[in-house]
């Protein structure tokens, strides 16, 4: 496409420069996603570099170092031990022991089973004792997955600390060499609380964000290739096993259906994906501009009660959701107290399908989304508002410019610009905002095509609680709502990936700072 | 001044005026449908004649059954697990996420970028996810079911270092400055964090609380796995939302509705007296992203 | 009370960015040094690496003779004034200047003792229970200053600590710095971009540029002899004049023409210029607002110009002159001797006629911008 000088830019008309930046906007996100690419690429480059750097140093460690660190290759914390520092010895060396301890003893195990999750699975068998053929219990997939990941990451680490230990070595060594003395214990304990002190912080938390985080999004990230299942759940009935790619056909094929008379999983998926972005557009942007609609207002000059009314919205927060949100959809049902009230003033006399009726329901639950929000993000935008420097609007209205003008080329600019990355993250958390759909509507009204094997699934469900229904449902298919689970996250790091890369180049345009 | 000058004059003042009006029914309006739910749920709770949903507001009978049937039911329990949770996950978690953010906020090591970036990605996943496997395993640890407030406390408090942006935020806003003269004063790095970093953050650890304890104080997806099948380890919001079951709602309906005010009087009144401090957090978290 | 020496100095960042090229400067016990130099030229980034709150990554650092590179801040038994105070928002003015002590765990009485002792004598008794919130600009400084006094650190540290306040409150605290380091007794290392507080308070300056050492020497020596064009357009304000000319070496006798003018060089910078072997060449010729002689008639050894720009400052004159080959000349002027009829020619677009006595003459080398004769 032409590209414009700056000042043929300024020639253009209105719609013309509209024109134009969409078309580069448009241009610049296979740019952007081009850009992120050739930066993974660079860095698993540098990585690949890195690691032949470690190996470099680690033989040439091995060659020039002297026997105590020769031993310690094999021996981790021999060097530290021989060289006066117990402590650090002594930690490397119980480390190594319950490593070597831990792989004969069952590492070892879960290891050599990883590819198959089980061979032996359970079985009738004659007991003497019972006089009776009981059920005998062998290989357990879901164990197995589970500890061959642990057992992985275990490896690594141990990889790790011996390269650590490695390093300690050559350290060592040289500052022996160059006269100086080593850390004693003592420094190293008195480190803890104070040049080290970050470690010590973080040691708490990241264990708990690996255990508990990272380590079950590896194991479900693995689960999509495999079967498992309710009827497959790795122990009591039948182990699962690895299945490939079968799962992820499953789900975007358009010929396999859920069931006699249902659409395919691929059609489910699309409109289930699709309700999901549009809900978020909604959710996002009526909360964004009513919120700071209502922020405005309050903040007007001759409002009274400024503090009580942000006082009422702000304590409609403190309410848990899930009272709040499940009495909300019992007043919208059809004999709820809307439909009695609107019925008692004679103004319907049927109930309104608030819940019945697909696009009924989907409105229905945008709507008090905004009620839900509105408190939210007036708080946001009043702090923001009021940071925008007073002097901008006074030399606006001298400028001539009326309320919705100043709204228009000051409020609304800035506030973009402070707010872009919260409407992003905003964004992202409808798309994964369980509560509000889960409590109001269930996923309801269900929508009979797309009700497959795979749950019921409902005109106003999200991927997020479609995900929760399979899980909880009564055949429990995790294979299909860790495929769910990875699309999502494939979705929303697409769409983190263009904004966060094309937005910089829209931002430069009307910079704020 | 001429006359007309001063009509247009007169016109400011009058539209002014006309505006603000306006906008004060505006917020009565807007008040009123926000409150409106808590009041029917107040009412409602003390309403005697019919248990179940119905088309007015106004009892025609008033009285306190309902909170008195609430306390023959598993309602006492369900809410002594919640507070008991949310009581500790809000003491670990706020010592997690301050852990967490004070030293993304002061130490600049070599991880510190490629760990946030992680901890971002890490977040784009859908946490429901995880709670398949959670269940599993704290099944098998034996912290499921009636031991299920255990079991809770762990994995609302495990992953909560990932919540570190808002007071991250803040503490990014003390001057580094007071750091470097602490340590040249001769102050480790514990130090600094509790005789200078803290004592300035009150608003955001008071935020911090406040959130860490309302999480589980409404928690509904992992509660419900997590208690998966038996009453003793429901929280209120299981609980709670079990009784608008098709075959309960009738009975139970209002008694949701005086269980529903119950839950939501300590934080509102929690929230009526650190409201201030709340708003300081969401205020900063949001801007600084 | 300590010597700092420092060897070979570096610092590179991460991105490989070097901020401190090889630093080497030895301080004598109870000296007052000041860094001075342009924003980013590495003299607050040298100073944070003898404080401790950077790394160095290169050379060693010895405080009174010991290696001290790996020490943490607190160990290098160093005090430091920060630009912005960095006083703790939470204490009171006492337990901010006590905070020091107290970690140190010092006797409460003593603890009192030092901070009264360290108040009075910068006259903020009447503060010390107050939160630094309440104070101006000037009291938080003095606070800041006493916080480091109590500690009776080897190493007295202050990184730009008159930067924030107005004009006023500069000069004075600049004043009860002088007398502060002549209570003190200490090694003091300070920091600015001021080369006035430089020149008033240093004992020598070290200027710096791009995290370089352009020059180290007494006020007086850098002010009279700049080894450069840079430091020689750094030191004094207004800056020093700089004007293309050419060097004529006649046997063992220079002289230096512009415009037509010839001026002859005094014998002590002949022998200067023949004893580095120096020919005829083009140079750059340095010369001081205040060292210009001003005349109202022509001269055969002035060049003439025209005024631009005509400043009344009160006592002085400050001119902006330009000459024929369009280059500016600032002169000072001092008011008191000037006639009436001198006065009143003294406006835009008027002649006026300047000439460089030789003793004040600088000159440059154009590639190299090395003084020629100084230095």
């Amino acid at each position: 496409m032409k590209q414009y000088s700056d000042l043929e830019f300024l020639k253009l008309s209105r719609g013309q420069k509209f024109l134009y930046r969409l078309r580069r906007f448009l241009l610049s996100i296979p740019l952007g996603i081009g850009r992120f690419f050739m930066n993974l690429f660079r860095a698993l480059g540098k990585g690949i570099a890195g690691i032949g750097r470690e190996l470099g140093e680690i033989g040439s460690t091995f060659v020039h170092g002297d026997w105590k660190t020769k031993i310690s290759f094999f021996i981790m914390g021999f060097g530290s031990l021989a060289r006066g520092q117990i402590l650090r010895g002594v930690l490397f060396l119980l480390f190594e022991a319950v490593f070597i301890a831990y792989m004969v003893m069952s590492g070892g195990y879960w290891l050599s089973m990883l590819p198959t999750l089980g061979i032996t699975g359970p079985s009738e068998e004659y007991s003497e004792i019972l006089d009776a053929y009981v059920t005998r219990y062998h290989d357990n997939s879901f164990q197995i997955l589970l500890y061959g990941v642990l057992t992985i990451f275990f490896i690594i680490a141990f990889i790790y600390t011996w390269r650590v230990n490695i390093r300690q070595n050559r350290i060592a060594e040289k500052i022996l060499a160059s006269g100086k003395k080593l850390k004693s214990g003592r420094d190293d304990l008195r480190s803890i609380v104070d040049d080290q002190f970050h470690k010590t912080l973080l040691a708490l938390p990241m264990t708990g964000i690996l255990v508990f985080t990272v380590l079950p999004i590896l194991f479900m990230i693995l689960v999509a290739f495999t079967n498992y299942d309710g009827t497959h759940n790795g122990y009591t009935n039948s182990l699962f096993t690895w299945v490939g790619l079968d799962n992820f056909n499953t789900m975007l094929s358009w010929n396999v259906t859920g069931g006699a008379g249902s659409q395919s999983y691929a059609a489910t998926f699309g409109e289930v994906l699709l309700w999901t972005l549009i809900w978020a557009f909604f959710a996002t942007f009526t909360n964004y501009f009513l919120g700071m609609f209502v922020a405005m207002a309050i903040n007007k000059k001759g409002i009274r009660f400024k503090k009580g009314w942000r006082t009422i919205l702000v304590l409609t927060i403190a309410i848990p959701q899930f009272i709040s949100l499940l009495y909300v959809s019992k007043m919208f049902a059809k004999n709820g107290i809307i439909n009695g009230f609107l019925m008692s003033m004679g103004w319907i006399e049927k109930a309104l399908p608030f819940w019945e009726d697909p696009t009924w329901a989907r409105i229905t639950v945008i709507l008090i989304n905004i009620w839900i929000g509105i408190p939210y993000l007036m708080l946001i935008t009043t702090g923001i508002l009021m940071n925008i420097p007073a002097d901008l609007y006074e030399s606006a209205r001298i400028d001539g410019a009326n309320a919705w003008q100043q709204y228009r080329k000051i409020t609304l600019p800035y506030m973009l610009f402070v707010t872009g990355p919260y409407l992003l993250t905003s964004f992202t958390g409808n798309m994964n905002n369980f509560n509000v759909i889960f409590l109001l509507t269930g996923g309801a009204p269900t929508n009979p095509a797309a009700s497959s094997a795979a749950g019921t699934v409902g005109y106003t469900d999200l991927l997020i609680t479609w995900l929760f229904k399979i899980t909880t449902g009564a055949e429990s298919q995790y294979y299909l709502a860790s495929v769910i689970g990875i699309l999502v996250f494939v979705v929303v790091a697409l769409i983190s990936l263009v904004v966060y890369n094309v937005l910089p180049s829209i931002k430069n345009e009307e910079d704020f700072r | 001044m001429s006359e007309a000058t001063a009509k247009r004059h007169m016109g400011l003042r009058a539209s002014r005026a006309v505006s603000n009006t306006f906008i004060h029914v505006l917020l009565i309006v807007i008040s009123i449908i926000w409150l409106i739910p808590f009041v029917c749920i107040v009412l409602q709770s003390f309403r005697v004649e019919n248990t179940g949903p119905v088309g007015y507001i106004i009892p025609h009978q008033w009285g306190t059954d309902n909170y008195t049937r609430l306390f023959q039911t598993d309602f006492p329990r369900w809410y002594t697990n919640t507070f008991i949770a949310a009581l500790v996950t809000a003491v670990l978690q706020t010592v997690i996420v301050l852990c967490m953010s004070y030293t993304l906020s002061r130490f600049r090591f070599k991880m510190r970028q490629p760990l946030m970036r992680f901890m971002l990605i890490l977040g784009m996943f859908p946490g429901m996810l995880t709670m398949i496997i959670l269940y599993r395993v704290l099944k098998d640890l034996g912290l499921t079911q009636a031991n299920a407030v255990p079991g809770l406390i762990l994995v609302y408090v495990a992953s909560s270092g990932m919540g570190y942006y808002v007071s991250k935020g803040f503490f990014d806003t003390i001057p580094m400055s007071l750091d470097e003269a602490a340590r040249v004063d001769g102050a480790t790095r514990a130090k600094i964090l509790y005789k200078i970093i803290l004592p300035l953050s009150k608003p955001i650890v008071i935020y911090t609380v406040l959130t860490a304890f309302m999480g589980p104080w409404g928690d509904y997806v992992f509660a419900r796995y997590i208690a998966f099948g038996t009453s003793a380890g429901k929280n209120v919001a299981v609980g709670l939302y079990d009784w608008l079951n098709k075959d309960q709602i009738s009975n139970s309906y209002t008694m949701f509705c005086a269980g529903g005010v119950l839950v939501a009087l300590p934080v509102t009144i929690l929230f009526l007296f650190l409201q201030k401090y709340y708003v300081e957090g969401v205020t900063g978290g949001a801007v600084k992203g | 009370m300590a010597s700092v020496k420092l060897t070979d100095v570096k610092k590179v960042y991460d991105n490989k960015v070097t901020a401190v090229h090889d630093f080497n400067l030895e301080i004598q016990d109870k000296e007052f040094i000041v860094f001075v130099g342009p924003s980013g030229c590495g003299k607050s980034t040298t100073l944070r690496m003898i404080a401790g709150l950077e790394d160095i990554s290169g050379g060693t650092l010895e405080i009174d003779g010991q290696v001290v590179n790996d020490l943490q801040p607190k160990d290098r038994d160093i005090a430091m004034v920060f630009q912005n105070y960095a006083l703790y928002p939470h204490m009171t003015v006492y337990d901010n200047i006590a905070f020091s002590l107290r970690l140190k765990k010092v006797p409460e009485d003593e603890v009192y003792e030092r901070v009264t002792n360290a108040a009075q004598i910068l006259g903020i008794t009447e503060y010390l229970t107050r939160k630094p919130r309440a104070l101006s600009g000037g009291q938080r400084q003095r606070v800041a200053i006493g916080r480091a006094m109590v500690r009776n650190a080897k190493v007295f540290l202050m990184d730009e600590p008159l930067s924030n306040l107005d004009a006023k409150l500069r000069n004075q605290m600049r004043a009860e710095i002088i007398q502060l380091r002549q209570k003190l007794e200490t090694t003091f290392i300070y920091v600015t971009h001021d080369q006035t507080e430089a020149m008033t308070l240093g004992d020598r300056i070290v200027i710096m540029r791009d995290g370089i050492i352009e020059q180290v020497g007494t006020p007086q020596e850098v002010f009279d002899t700049p080894v450069n064009l840079f430091v020689a357009g750094f030191i004094g304000s207004p800056q020093m004049n700089f004007l293309k000319a050419s060097l004529i070496r006649t046997g063992d006798s220079f002289s230096v023409s512009l415009l037509g003018v010839n001026l002859a060089l005094n014998p002590d910078q002949n022998e200067v210029l023949t004893r580095k072997g120096i020919g005829s060449q083009e140079v750059i010729l340095g010369i001081r607002p205040e060292h210009t002689a001003v005349l109202f008639e022509p001269d055969q050894n002035a060049i003439e110009c025209t005024i631009d720009v005509y400043e009344m400052m009160g006592s002085e004159l400050h001119l902006h002159l330009t000459d024929q080959n369009s280059d500016r000349i600032i002169v000072r002027l001092p008011t008191i001797d000037l006639t009436r009829e001198q006065r009143q020619h003294l406006s835009f677009g008027n002649r006026l006629f300047i000439s460089f006595p030789a003793k004040v003459m600088h000159l440059f080398d154009p590639e190299t911008e090395k003084s020629l004769i100084d230095g």
